[in-house]
């Protein structure tokens, strides 16, 4: 991705793949949105955070999983018809897959909607979350992606 | 990358990878002659030929201090060609060009980093000048020499202004040749490299035109060379031959063909067909072809006969004569001295069907026909001034020459890619493979009552195809390993000199080849072990040496060998071996010590060499005993993926061991299944497997388990305890054993799997760098791959997992 092209999303709002878990709304940046597969085969690898549930053959790329639900500590439900596996590709060429429970929409995302996180100790301290949106009458957390795969 | 010019940068790529493997070459020549302490004249000018072309090439590219260099080596060289004077001092000539071949070849490193300076060598220049000087004076009487080459250069070079045209034609007094030079094609910048061809003869010639002129400042003209030829006119400088001048341009790079359009001594001329023999020549049926065909029977007899002419007549270039000659025949008008060595000569082309003489020359023709055909000259005389001078220049066309045989076939059959994409050609082709046995086991496939007669002939058949195109894409990337040795050579000799070691180097199965991708990282390990044995390993003096009884002479010999899908290369030397005591002191001194002296074995005491921070020699020297160099041969060997050893006895010599995979990507994998998941083995570890039985499996106190097998004890490795996993069972009738050894690490174990699948290639894939980040490698883990059925395998570290336990 060109340097000069990269837009601050937090200041200049863009577009945001919409998805939900449970009754939470989450947004990913569609810079990083390749695809959206149904959930297929996956190959477990040992010896790695539960969250990792393991590799897919994407085209004949290995594509590690992760379950968004473990990643942020909920039970695991059965996989139904609406389970998704979202493909994300990273400035670096990797690919990862994030397993949500279903996916919404794509929006535009006005400046306006944008609000940071509080920035303090005990809330968000992971950091998974960039931006909050609220928009329509609905608030939507705009996650961090980079944060996502390589925090352990 | 050093700046130049615009447009230039594109031609820095080739112009490295060309210098670097004249370069190569040269050495290798140099050694070949230096063996025989003689200079066979072929040597003498492929290495003035060498020369000249660095010289033309790096001054095209600005590089005036490498292109004088050369140009110095080159007059140097063209002493010794011309005058052949009685060389007393043979041991600074070899040192001046290999030195002077070392600094190139520094420069063109150097040439690859951002900030380049140009180098100095005038230093090095007066050395090879005065050399060449004393070499001129001590030959005597021969008056040709470097001063006169190069005046005339100059001059030369002033009288054409680059960029402009003077049109000498040859009708201003003297005859001027004219050559037309074909590029290769797709060899891209046409235009440059015809500048280039015109710096290279330049020193040479007393006048020089070319057409089209503005190669130099207009990109447009490499587009006219491509379709018309370009075209040089010159004549030659007083003291060379116009055949010089011709065989350098034959010899620049990338001409694919030149043609001698306009020598002043050749053309064509008309003859009455009366004074011509006549001869049918027809050709065996089906050939294919024919016009080509009968082109080779005319060049194979064009040196043998002094008039030539045939019909039809444009066989060249129009493939539609092939028909006219299957119809006709194919007849040729010569005049020779014997008219019946002509007609076996073109009987003993191939192809040829019958050839018979219909009439002889100065004979009544036969037939009606007066008409006088065109004939030219044989191109093979060019002594003869006495014929008509008037050239026709509109068409010349089989007075073309093919390059020197040597050269030109090389040229012509190599081509050099960048590595990136055979990697994605590898790559693709993996793909390939895995999605062809998609298509074969579809589910959609295993419907009763499908008829799959042809699907199945036409899967077949796709098979074969399939392994036949891994083979050949795996067989483009393998290149043997005699360019590494070959590298060592020049090392040995430079150390021989600088340590006064007399030493043999003795190559084994130097055609053995390797992946590319293994070769680059093979060449420092080699080097360093090399450097090792001639530094610590051969005696310092013969003396030494025989009173051990040993022959004077060192010997280092490298070694190569296949052996079931590996490569294994040694580099052994006869000298004193490595003194047990004495790595011992060293490790005790250093504190690397793990158990009692008595305790190692000397297998482990050698191998403790390659330790980090680990060399026996007190003295660090200019070669080896920086204590770094062994670890880094071993771990430079171990990212390949092989593994080295180390073998020695006291007195009598060193033996190193490398052992490297054949190829990185494609492994030959054992199938197991552990519970739900698959795992592959690589083939090369496992030494069998079996079912167990209940009087073999012990457990000692802690309750670990061993398997005895054949009076040997091997701890016993659950797969699934390791991993994590779900066992299907845990009974251990129920499983299988194998027998894993890691030899690189002298370690066995038996590991307990449910199954074993089946064996087959698979190609590796690296885990992601997110998974890498949870040591993956450690675990056991090494890559992953996937199967034909889109499921995807992980490929099993068994030296990790081993040595967890």
């Amino acid at each position: 991705m060109n340097e000069e092209n990269v837009k601050d999303f937090s200041t200049e709002g863009g577009e945001a793949l919409l998805f939900s878990i449970d009754d939470t709304v989450y947004g990913i940046e569609i810079k990083y949105i390749n695809e959206i597969i149904s959930i297929e085969q996956i190959t477990i690898v040992p010896k790695v955070p539960d969250y990792i549930k393991g590799v897919i053959n994407l085209r004949g790329k290995i594509v590690p999983i992760i379950s968004v639900r473990r990643r942020f500590g909920k039970e695991e439900i059965p996989y139904d018809e609406r389970t998704c596996i979202i493909v994300l590709e990273f400035d670096d060429g990797n690919f990862v897959g994030i397993i949500v429970d279903r996916v919404r929409e794509v929006t535009i995302v006005k400046p306006e909607e944008i609000c940071l996180p509080p920035d303090c100790k005990k809330v968000n301290a992971n950091k998974y979350i960039k931006n909050i949106i609220e928009s329509d009458g609905e608030i939507k957390q705009l996650l961090n992606c980079e944060k996502l795969i390589s925090d352990i | 990358m050093a700046k130049f010019e615009a447009g230039m940068e594109n031609m820095v790529d080739m112009f490295i990878f060309e210098t670097t493997s004249l370069l190569e070459q040269l050495d290798q020549i140099l050694m070949k002659t230096e063996n025989e302490s003689s200079f066979g004249s072929e040597d003498i000018n492929e290495i003035f030929r060498t020369m000249h072309t660095i010289k033309g090439s790096s001054s095209m590219m600005g590089l005036e201090n490498m292109s004088h260099l050369a140009h110095a080596v080159e007059d140097m060289f063209f002493i010794i060609r011309e005058d052949n004077p009685e060389i007393t001092d043979k041991k600074t000539l070899f040192d001046l060009v290999f030195t002077a071949s070392d600094l190139l070849k520094t420069e063109i490193e150097l040439l690859q980093e951002d900030e380049y300076t140009p180098t100095d060598f005038s230093g090095h220049m007066s050395k090879i000048e005065a050399y060449a000087k004393a070499l001129k004076e001590g030959g005597g009487a021969a008056p040709a020499a470097a001063a006169q080459t190069a005046a005339p250069s100059q001059a030369a070079a002033a009288a054409v202004p680059e960029g402009k045209t003077i049109k000498v034609i040859s009708n201003s007094g003297e005859c001027m040749t004219t050559v037309k030079i074909f590029f290769e094609d797709d060899c891209k910048m046409e235009n440059l490299r015809a500048l280039l061809v015109i710096n290279n003869i330049k020193s040479e010639c007393s006048a020089l035109t070319y057409e089209p002129s503005d190669i130099e400042d207009n990109g447009e003209s490499a587009k006219t060379i491509i379709d018309n030829g370009f075209v040089i006119h010159f004549r030659p400088a007083a003291d060379v031959t116009q055949d010089t001048v011709i065989d350098i341009i034959g010899n620049s790079l990338n001409v694919k063909s030149y043609e001698v359009t306009d020598a002043a001594d050749s053309g064509t001329k008309e003859v009455p067909l009366a004074s011509l023999s006549e001869a049918k020549v027809t050709f065996v049926e089906d050939c294919k072809m024919e016009n080509l065909r009968a082109l080779m029977v005319v060049n194979n007899i064009r040196d043998s006969v002094e008039l030539l002419a045939f019909s039809p007549e444009d066989i060249e270039n129009d493939p539609s004569t092939a028909q006219a000659i299957i119809e006709n025949g194919f007849t040729i008008y010569f005049k020779a001295a014997e008219d019946q060595a002509i007609i076996d000569m073109i009987k003993a082309t191939p192809n040829v069907k019958s050839a018979e003489l219909v009439r002889r020359g100065g004979e009544a023709p036969a037939a009606e026909e007066k008409a006088p055909a065109k004939t030219e000259a044989a191109a093979a005389a060019p002594a003869k001034t006495d014929a008509a001078p008037a050239p026709k220049a509109s068409e010349p066309k089989d007075a073309k020459k093919a390059p020197p045989a040597v050269t030109g076939g090389a040229k012509q059959s190599l081509i050099s890619v960048n590595l990136n994409k055979l990697d994605q050609l590898l790559d693709i082709v993996g793909e390939i493979v895995i999605t062809e046995a998609m298509v074969t086991s579809s589910p959609d496939l295993k419907v009763k009552g499908l008829k799959l007669d042809n699907f199945q002939k036409a899967a077949r058949q796709l098979r074969k195809l399939n392994s036949e195109l891994q083979e050949t894409v795996m067989s483009i990337r393998m290149v043997p390993l005699s360019g590494a040795f070959n590298k060592m050579t020049r090392i040995v000799r430079d150390m021989k000199v600088k340590l006064n070691k007399d030493v043999d180097l003795v190559f084994e199965g130097e055609e053995t080849e390797v992946d590319k991708s293994i070769i680059d990282n093979l060449n420092d390990p080699l080097m360093h072990m090399v450097r090792n044995s001639m530094d610590h390993g051969i005696e310092d003096t013969a003396e030494e040496r025989i009173a051990k009884g040993k022959p004077a002479k060192g010997k280092i010999t490298l070694s190569a060998y296949n052996s079931s899908g590996e490569v294994i290369i040694c580099v052994i030397d006869d000298g004193q071996g490595i003194n047990p005591e004495k790595v011992l002191d060293k490790a005790e001194k250093n504190g690397m010590l793990t158990k009692p002296r008595s305790e190692y074995t000397d297998k482990e005491i050698f191998n403790m060499i390659m330790l980090p921070g680990f060399s026996t020699n007190e003295e660090v020297t200019e070669y080896s005993g920086r204590g770094v160099g062994m670890d880094v041969v071993k771990k430079n060997i171990e990212k390949t993926g092989g593994s080295v050893s180390v073998d020695s006895k006291w007195g009598e010599g060193t033996q190193f061991t490398i052992k490297i995979p054949l190829s990185l990507s494609i492994v030959d994998g054992m199938e197991i299944s552990v519970g739900q998941s698959i795992f592959t083995i690589p083939i090369g570890v496992i030494k069998e497997s079996f079912k167990i039985k209940p009087n073999q499996l012990l457990r000692d106190t802690n309750g670990s388990e061993m398997v005895m097998i054949r009076g040997e004890c091997y701890p016993l490795i659950r797969l699934y305890d390791v991993f994590d996993l779900e066992p299907s069972s845990t009974d251990i009738n129920d499983g299988i054993i194998i027998l894993v050894e890691v030899e690189s690490e002298g370690k066995s174990a038996c590991l307990l799997a449910d199954e074993l699948i089946g064996e087959q290639q698979v190609v590796v894939k690296p885990f992601s760098p997110m998974l890498n980040n949870f040591n993956v490698k450690e675990n056991g883990m090494a890559g992953c791959s996937i199967l034909g059925d889109g499921s995807i395998t992980i490929i099993l570290d068994i030296g990790n997992i081993i040595s967890d336990f």
